[in-house]
């Protein structure tokens, strides 16, 4: 490839905060003439928010980018632009009743407002030549596939003069193929002396197809190696960290020889909503009192997985057994009154109605069960009275009577949804990252309750993108990439450098 | 340093604010249309003194202006019902005319000899049974395959509006009146009225009042309000909650129907006494409860003082300009300044602004931006 050791690009201790919490600290990289860099990391390790920088969006709090050695400041994404610097984000930014040459000028200073349709579509036509992007420049861009919208991105970047590309997550939304012509691409860029940073949490894709590579964790750089010296094994371990994990050694091993299933799933395949195949031949098993941890990389089917077990989408094949009931034909309702609680990942808008008060959403599950009410008539003495014991039973804080919920913080937020599914008679709960967002007080304490439910016999499947929340809390670890169970570790056997390789895609060898 | 300005719901406005707002707001704006009166050269005290004549002072006028209302507090509680569940149902003009269509029809066909208060409770039935279905016409498309009820209940409207207009002047039908050369709907018979309560007021007031109350019972203490709300906030949650959401869709748009079928009804037999489109559409009284929801901010009892303080506002126009000789544009103005700061006291009762002065901090520049 066409890289040189000229630096093109620089960032020195760059820092960035979000309401106190640093998404990138002092995080120091280089970009070099003509390279393909890619940027690894897991969910909220920093990359977008560092690449969101670097194309004007965001405004570090302190640090440097130095472009051709000249230390700038981008005041918007037009300043970043001008000097040749031009993100493609994952949720693409098209006008889709504008024709693609439309869209390329959309935004252009006002000094080039005279410029013919013609004449752009002609010049997008012989870049997309160039760079083997192939798009026709007065399609709509509702008519294009999503493959195509993003080759309009890039070319309009392109068309812009960016002699420096940031790639967001590009192939989280194309097919196989599509993704070969992207990388073919991008091959063509840094023949033309292009630079392209991708992001990227795939293992294969940044192997077979950067020059370097950087691993981002928590907001830091943690190292920057060459793609042709090191492996995914290499990175893997980089990507984990294994500091900021806790320590297995302390944990129980606790044994459930003699439980019995609470959850049993089988062979289940579930089609997402691009009409693929999310979830493909799942099988696992959930004993009573146990925590079963499924890691992954969101995006890997999760949602759609969880989805299935409650209820809310369709399946294509396999069945689930709840307590040896098969609930694979029931409704949501039914499945949450036959034992299945529920803590979703969207707290506000699907845990929670966010206009209706603390009272009324701690009733959302059981409002036409009596005590709650009779007849189809509210007994608001009783719901009054069952909100308070779960005020005080969950520490449930910040609530006043008529207040909606949404004014309430997350942790407390949480703190009622977990009142609310616990306090049902239940055999399984169904977590997905339920700390997500919450303060270290308030996580503990989500935490110790999904604990304690076990201790009295319940059973927890917990979906979460936080590898350390996975391996505090679960006493048997699955791993879920590309909608496939590929591994499975008890905390004895659990080895984190390979359970990061398979998260990420990569295939282990046994 | 800069002034900001940010607005945050208010968690539980309290009492004294919810008397004085709406209180602050009428004075406010009594004081600024008093000064456009002025400037265009009439009394402004001698205005508002005609006004308050007209629609309060005394008995008649209070009457009249209640008379008016009945409708009203039905039409803007078909319109809060289905806002609530965010179900833009704006069809309760064509649901009014169904229902009246219905009512006087069934009036019409029943012997005189059928005692008043079963002949009334039939076309009250009736009236609300046919706004219901008539809103079901575009409840299950809505339901079923989404079509969006703004544009079938809004062109609904005009289907019933001719439909209405051609059983008296397009064509002799049971309901026109065979005898009087200028087309008009056949009198309904004594026993299909409601009775009154003094001058021209009947007992329609009642059963809106009544209707608010139960409408506003159903919504807060019954297992289908809850589900109604919980919708209305959110799907997502609902259907989470295991809630069947097309149903209520459906019951909904049709309960909404309902109320102003009842409307329509109401007016045939408690004011207008035939079929007369005419008189059924000259207050868009369908449309004008879209306006007493808005401002009630879909509260159901909140409806009540709205539709009254409109109907006042609708009466005293009128005697403005015959009295004083107001011009009419002057007139609307005033009426539609009294209502924005009604509408303006609303906003804020619900919500407050902050006001800080401090320098701009970095969260600024990122706008609705966050981390990943």
């Amino acid at each position: 490839m066409a890289a040189t050791e000229k630096e093109i690009l620089q960032v020195r201790e760059l820092t960035k905060s979000f309401y106190g919490v640093a998404a990138n600290d002092k995080v120091s990289f280089s970009l070099r003439n003509g390279e393909v860099h890619g940027l690894l990391g897991e969910n909220g390790a920093g990359k977008s928010t560092l690449c969101s920088i670097l194309a004007g969006l965001y405004r570090p709090d302190s640090g440097d980018v130095i472009l051709n050695s000249e230390r700038i400041r981008f005041r918007s994404p037009l300043d970043a632009s001008n000097m040749g610097i031009g993100m493609v984000h994952q949720h693409f930014k098209l006008i889709s009743s504008f024709t693609v040459a439309e869209n390329m000028v959309l935004g252009l200073n006002a000094k080039s407002r005279n410029i013919s349709l013609g004449t752009v579509e002609d010049e997008v036509r012989e870049l997309a030549r160039q760079y083997g992007l192939d798009v026709e420049p007065s399609a709509h861009v509702w008519q294009l596939s999503v493959g195509e919208q993003q080759r309009v991105e890039i070319l309009r970047q392109l068309f812009r003069g960016a002699r420096i590309l940031i790639l967001d997550e590009p192939t989280a939304v194309l097919a196989p193929q599509e993704c070969d012509r992207l990388f073919e691409a991008v091959r063509h860029m840094v023949e033309r002396d292009h630079s392209v940073i991708l992001v990227s949490h795939k293992m294969d894709e940044i192997l077979s197809n950067t020059d370097r590579v950087t691993v981002l964790v928590g907001g830091r750089n943690a190292g920057t190696l060459r793609t042709n010296e090191t492996d995914a094994a290499e990175l893997a371990k980089l990507m984990i960290g294994s500091d900021h994990l806790p320590k297995l050694a302390n944990k129980s091993l606790r044994r459930f020889v003699e439980s019995t299933p609470v959850l049993t799933i089988r062979d289940l395949e579930v089609i997402g909503d691009r009409g693929t195949e999310a979830v493909s031949g799942a099988s696992l098993e959930v004993l009573s009192g146990q925590i079963v941890g499924v890691a992954g990389v969101a995006g890997n089917g999760q949602r759609e997985f969880q989805q299935a077990i409650v209820g809310r989408r369709q399946i294509s094949g396999g069945s689930i057994m709840l307590r040896g009931r098969d609930i694979t034909q029931l409704s949501s309702r039914a499945r949450s009154r036959s034992g299945l609680a529920y803590v979703p990942e969207d707290r506000l808008g699907t845990g929670l109605a966010s206009g209706l008060t603390l009272e009324e959403n701690l009733i959302l599950k059981s409002y036409n069960e009596p005590p709650y009410s009779h007849r189809g008539v509210l007994s608001t003495a009783v719901i009054t009275a069952a909100a308070e014991k779960l005020v005080k039973d969950f520490d449930i804080r910040g609530a006043r009577s008529g207040m909606p919920v949404s004014l309430m913080s997350g942790g407390n937020l949480q703190k009622a949804i977990l009142a609310r599914e616990l306090s049902r008679p239940h055999d399984l709960l169904l977590a997905a990252s339920p700390t997500r967002g919450l303060d270290l007080a308030a996580t503990a304490s989500v935490r110790q309750h999904i604990r304690a439910d076990t201790e009295k016999g319940g059973a927890v499947l917990l979906f979460s993108e936080d590898l350390g929340e996975i391996v505090e809390l679960s006493d048997l670890i699955l791993v879920l990439a590309g909608g496939r169970i590929v591994g499975s570790y008890t905390p004895a056997t659990l080895d984190i450098s390979e359970l990061g390789l398979l998260m990420t895609g990569a295939k282990v060898h046994n | 340093m800069s002034k900001q300005f940010s607005i945050s719901p208010r968690a539980v406005p309290s009492w004294t604010l919810r008397v004085s707002v709406p209180f602050a707001a009428l004075v406010a704006a009594a004081i600024i249309g008093g000064s456009i009166l002025a400037l265009s050269g009439s009394n402004p005290l001698e205005a508002y003194r005609t006004m308050v004549d007209a629609s309060f002072n005394g008995l008649r006028p209070a009457t009249r202006t209640l008379t008016l209302a009945t409708p009203l507090i039905l039409t803007g509680l078909a319109a809060a019902v289905a806002f609530r569940m965010k179900i833009w149902n704006i069809g309760a003009e064509g649901q009014l005319y169904i229902g009246a269509v219905t009512a006087s029809g069934l009036a019409l066909a029943l012997p005189t000899s059928t005692p008043r208060s079963i002949t009334i409770a039939i076309l009250l039935i009736g009236g609300i049974a046919a706004g219901a279905v008539w809103a079901g016409l575009a409840a299950i498309p809505k339901a079923y395959f989404s079509a969006d009820e703004v544009i079938t209940t809004l062109m609904l409207n005009f289907v019933a509006l001719s439909f209405m207009n051609y059983l008296i002047f397009g064509t002799v039908s049971y309901w026109r009146n065979p005898e009087t050369r200028y087309p008009e709907g056949l009198q309904i018979p004594e026993n299909a009225k409601l009775p009154m309560i003094s001058y021209r007021l009947h007992y329609g007031i009642v059963i809106a009042i009544l209707a608010a109350i139960l409408i506003w019972w159903i919504l807060r203490r019954t297992t289908y309000g809850f589900e109604l709300r919980t919708i209305g906030d959110s799907q997502e949650a609902s259907r989470y909650a295991g809630m069947r959401v097309n149903t209520k869709i459906l019951s909904v748009l049709a309960l909404s129907g309902a109320l102003a079928g009842g409307a329509g009804a109401i007016e045939v037999s408690g004011v207008v006494g035939r079929l007369d489109p005419h008189a059924l559409s000259t207050h868009e009284l369908g449309f004008t409860g879209i306006v007493v929801a808005a401002v009630a901010r879909l509260n159901c009892m909140t409806v009540i003082p709205v539709a009254v303080l409109l109907a006042a506002l609708m009466t005293s126009g009128s005697s403005l300009q015959r009295v004083l000789g107001i011009q009419p544009e002057i007139v609307f103005f005033l009426q539609g300044l009294i209502f924005l700061f009604v509408a303006a006291g609303e906003f804020f009762l619900a919500n407050k602004v902050n006001i800080t002065t401090k320098a701009p901090t970095r969260l600024e520049v990122d706008g609705g931006l966050t981390g990943e």
